[in-house]
Parts: C-alpha cells; sequence; structure tokens
C-alpha cells in the first residue's frame, strides 16, 4: 500500500530530508526543528528538541484531507522522527499519514514520537497507513491528547509489516470526548509488540478500541490493551485474532482498571483459525484455496 | 451420463453416513431426493460437491464420464457442479455484491434487478450475514446462476422461504437453469418443491441408503404422507425397485 500522489502531500520526507512541504489556508506546516524555535509553547508538548519529523497547526476549518508521507528510501537509513499534530478549538479535520519503505530489503529504522492535541470540541479523523520492508525495524510511540467534547476516530493499517514493529499509542480523553481507536494488522514473517492504553479522565468520555490481528508465515504478534476509568465513563476493548499458520502466534492481553463505580468497562478478546466450512463454501463458488484464504483474511481485516 | 454415483460409502469422523449409495443423472434431467432429517442427503450433497470433511471409503463418483472422486471442490465447480447450501456460512466483511461480480460468469446477473425478487438487503449485506433464511436461499440461487452451472444441486431450497418467494425463485430455477438444459438434484424433507417442478426421477434417502426410485413422484409423496419416512422400508413401491 503505498501512497498514489506523494508530490500532493503537505508533509514529504524522505529518509531524513524533506522533499516538500505546503501548507494550506488556515494550517501552518513546519519542520518540528523549527516549530521548536519559532513558538515557545511548542516545547510543552516536545519534550526534547527535535532533529527531525514535522509540526501541524490547523488554526481554521479546512475542507481537504491533510497528509503526510515519510518514506524510507535508502539502505540502513535511520529515520528519528518527533511530529506535533494540533487541531484547534470546534474543527473538524481529517488526516491521512502514509510511512513506507520504498523497497523490500532496506533494512532501515523508523522510530517515531508523535503528540497530537485536540483542542476543545475539535475532531480528527485520523488514517495512518503503514507500509514496510521485510528487514525494517519501525518503533512509532504516539499519544493523544483530546480536550473536552473532542473526537478522535483513529484507524491504523498496515498489511506489510516490516521486521520488528514496536507500536505504542496512549490516549487520555477528557469530559465529553470520545476516543474510537481501530488496529488491522496483517502480520507476514514478523514480530509485533503492540501497547495501547487509554485512560478516560474526564466525566462521560468514551472509548472503543477494536484490534484485528491476522498472524501468518511465522509472525509472533501481542498486543496489550488498557482502558482506565477515572470517572463516570463507558469504554470497550474489542480483540480478535486470526491464526493463519502453525508457525505464528498472538498473544492478546485485555486489561480493564475501573476507578469509578459509575463507570462501565467491557471487553471481548477471542483468537480463531480460518473455519474450514467458510473455505470449503467459497472453493464451491470456484475459489482456489490460496483465493479464500485471502478473501477470509481480507474480509477479517476490512481490506 | 452426466452424474454417476457407484456403491458410495461415506464416513464423516469415525460415522458411516452414506452406505451404498448408487445415483444416476442424466443430463437436463430433473431428480428430487426425499429423506427424514439426519438420512444423509446433506452429506451427500456436500461430498458431491467435494467437501473432504467426508471420507470416501469405497465407490466412485464421476462427472461427464471423468472421475472425480478426489477432485478439489474448485475444480468440479469449474467442471460445471454447483451447490445451492443449506445452511451457508457467514463470510464476515466480504461484501455479497462485491463476491457475486467476483464469482460471476454468467450475463444474467448483471441485470439482476429485473429478477423482481426483494434483493436489496441482500446485495448490501456481508455474504451470508443479517440476512434472513430465506433470503439466504436466493442469494445462494443468485450464486448458482452466476456460476453457470451444467448440475445444480439445491439442498433444501424450498425451507425457510415464504409461499411467495418459493414461487418467485422457482420460476427463476425454471427460467435460468432448467429451460437452458441445467440439470438438477432437488434434496428435501418436506417437499415442498414438489408443487413447482414435475421431477423425472423422485428417490427416497433413509439411513445413508437410496432406499426407492421411481418416475411417478405423485405415488412417492402419497407414500410418505401416508406411512411417513419411518414406514417407507415397507411402502409397496420398495419392492418394484
Amino acid at each position: 500500500m503505498v501512497m498514489k500522489n506523494v508530490k500532493n502531500a503537505h508533509y514529504y520526507q524522505i529518509d531524513n530530508k524533506v522533499k516538500n512541504i505546503t501548507a494550506g489556508k488556515g494550517v501552518e506546516i513546519l519542520e518540528s526543528k523549527v516549530a521548536y524555535k519559532k513558538y515557545p509553547w511548542v516545547r510543552k508538548y516536545l519534550k526534547e528538541k527535535p532533529s527531525k519529523g514535522y509540526f501541524i497547526w490547523v488554526k481554521k476549518q479546512v475542507d481537504f484531507p491533510l497528509m503526510t508521507c515519510i518514506s524510507l528510501a535508502s539502505y540502513k537509513s535511520i529515520q528519528k522522527l518527533s511530529n506535533l499534530l494540533v487541531v484547534e478549538e470546534g474543527l473538524d479535520i481529517k488526516a491521512n499519514a502514509f510511512c513506507n519503505a520504498l523497497k523490500n530489503d532496506l533494512c532501515g529504522v523508523h522510530q517515531a514520537n508523535g503528540i497530537v492535541i485536540l483542542k476543545k470540541g475539535a475532531k480528527l479523523e485520523y488514517l495512518h497507513l503503514h507500509s514496510w520492508g521485510e528487514k525494517d525495524l519501525v518503533e512509532p510511540n504516539y499519544e493523544f491528547y483530546l480536550e473536552k467534547d473532542s473526537q478522535l476516530n483513529y484507524y491504523y493499517k498496515n498489511f506489510d509489516p516490516p521486521k520488528e514493529l514496536n507500536f505504542k499509542n496512549y490516549f487520555e480523553a477528557q469530559e465529553n470526548s470520545q476516543v474510537n481507536l481501530k488496529v488491522y494488522l496483517l502480520g507476514r514473517k514478523t514480530r509485533v509488540k503492540l501497547e495501547e492504553i487509554l485512560d478516560l479522565k474526564g466525566k462521560n468520555s468514551k472509548g472503543l478500541i477494536t484490534l484485528k490481528l491476522v498472524a501468518d508465515k511465522k509472525s509472533n504478534l501481542e498486543a496489550i490493551s488498557k482502558i482506565t476509568a477515572f470517572n463516570q465513563n463507558t469504554g470497550h476493548l474489542e480483540c480478535q485474532g486470526l491464526l493463519i499458520d502453525d508457525g505464528s502466534s498472538i498473544s492478546l492481553v485485555p486489561n480493564l482498571v475501573c476507578k469509578n463505580k459509575k463507570a462501565q468497562l467491557t471487553h471481548e478478546a477471542s483468537i480463531g483459525k480460518i473455519s474450514e466450512e467458510e473455505l470449503t463454501y467459497l472453493r464451491t463458488r470456484g475459489l482456489t484455496e490460496k483465493q479464500a484464504i485471502n478473501l477470509i483474511i481480507n474480509g477479517f481485516l476490512e481490506k | 451420463m452426466l452424474l454417476r454415483i457407484k456403491n458410495l460409502w461415506v464416513k464423516a469422523g469415525s460415522k458411516e453416513i452414506l452406505k451404498g449409495v448408487n445415483l444416476n443423472i442424466k443430463p437436463k434431467e430433473k431428480v428430487v431426493l426425499l429423506g427424514p432429517n439426519g438420512s444423509g442427503k446433506t452429506v451427500l450433497a456436500q461430498v458431491i460437491a467435494g467437501n473432504k470433511k467426508y471420507k470416501i471409503n469405497q465407490g466412485k463418483i464421476s462427472f461427464s464420464h471423468k472421475d472425480i472422486s478426489n477432485l478439489s471442490p474448485e475444480k468440479r465447480t469449474t467442471l460445471g457442479i454447483v451447490l445451492a447450501w443449506q445452511a451457508p456460512p457467514k463470510i464476515s466483511g466480504v461484501k455479497f455484491q462485491d463476491f457475486l461480480s467476483k464469482i460471476n460468469k454468467s450475463k444474467m446477473i448483471n441485470d439482476i434487478e429485473n429478477f423482481d425478487l426483494k434483493i436489496s438487503s441482500i446485495l448490501e449485506n456481508e455474504l451470508n450475514t443479517n440476512i434472513s433464511g430465506g433470503e439466504k436461499k436466493i442469494s445462494e440461487l443468485l450464486q448458482v446462476i452466476a456460476l453457470k452451472p451444467k448440475l445444480v444441486i439445491f439442498d433444501e431450497i424450498d425451507s425457510g422461504l415464504d409461499i411467495k418467494n418459493l414461487k418467485r425463485v422457482c420460476q427463476l430455477i425454471e427460467k435460468e437453469l432448467l429451460e437452458k438444459g441445467v440439470a438438477a438434484l432437488f434434496i428435501t424433507h418436506n417437499g415442498h418443491i414438489l408443487n413447482y417442478f414435475k421431477p423425472d426421477k423422485t428417490l427416497v434417502m433413509l439411513d445413508g441408503k437410496i432406499i426407492c426410485q421411481s418416475k411417478d413422484y405423485k405415488k412417492i409423496l402419497s407414500t410418505i404422507t401416508k406411512y411417513g419416512y419411518e414406514k417407507c422400508k415397507k411402502c409397496p413401491l420398495l419392492s418394484n425397485r
């Protein structure tokens, strides 16, 4: 999965070189090191002086999706990014973030620390697509802070995983805010550790975490998901795993912590294999076994 | 002969289900297979379609003079054998409309709206998901038509459909399949399908064996109505086999 028109990206980086920055009206986009110097308040979020990465400040409503594209292109390239995205009060924004390797055997490293701030009443639909080579190491670590009445719909999709993926997300939801996280991952020859932590801090804040993980071709997938209700909150955690071959493994660890008697937290977790009946059914429709397996996997991952 | 099944013995796990089944279907022939629940009808349908859950211990299945006993389900479908499942499984995340386009070999399916069937919920939903039992039958029929078969096995197509929809489904089967020379094996326990099709041959299956066969479906139906399946072995027709 590669972004089709990278030249249209508002922020486009290859290895450690920024190829393009195009900010539309109402949006300011800078390299994060520039923003760190220009705006003292940025230091509140970026604890250390950044060297690479983007700063995107959405100040006014825009009618286009923001697009970022960060690629690995050179052998053994190492990216260490600090990204900051701030959406101002009451804005309704879409953002598409693409991170990928342009070749399959680069042995690259992509490390990203990201902070996303949704101000009061802001809404963000955030699509995060990853596509890596078989020998890459990828370690994104994102924090999302949702102010009162804000809403985040975050979809992470990775159907071409790296050799190793360590992916951490932290969400902090204030009063009446909502987090909806969906993670879709197809693991092939990979080792993945996912950690999703959601703190429902404000009254009536809500959270839904959905994980759909497929382990194939000797993959090892581990997912730790934790929702903590500090207030009168509702949260649900849904983790589903599909194991394709015997050499793979999936570990799902759902964790619910309730600190308020009016809170309601629930979870469902399941790991299964492809049903023989479904396979046979599709084969009686003329699909080969391989085609049928791919169709079931794609359906499971809502591809 | 289009389909020839000779002395077929089949096990599911350690249990013998089919015990020496013989069945012949000619091109364009309409055959009805009656039998109570658990008699082995669905297993026979699944074995013909190539479901590897069932093990053939003895016997042979031929289609157009080719031994297909060890062929994969998809190769049998390619040859022209298509099964309309009694209870098709849910396939999550696969939209029916997309799936139908993927398997479609028939121009008829392009004019699907002309079928005069209430199919909008089938088209919009995922395959065999959130639709009624009757809608599943219609979904199966549409897939069958899309695959342009030579032989269709309808496993209980007449159960779960209301009278109005059963009539429409049967009209569609007649127009899109039978009139075009497709042979059909109708498996049924209630015999409702016999109100719409006059079969060339009617068979009764009990305990994994076809115990009765006649060209006169009315005689068989009246016998079953009068004595029930359990008493079929005492049926006067049995001696005429």
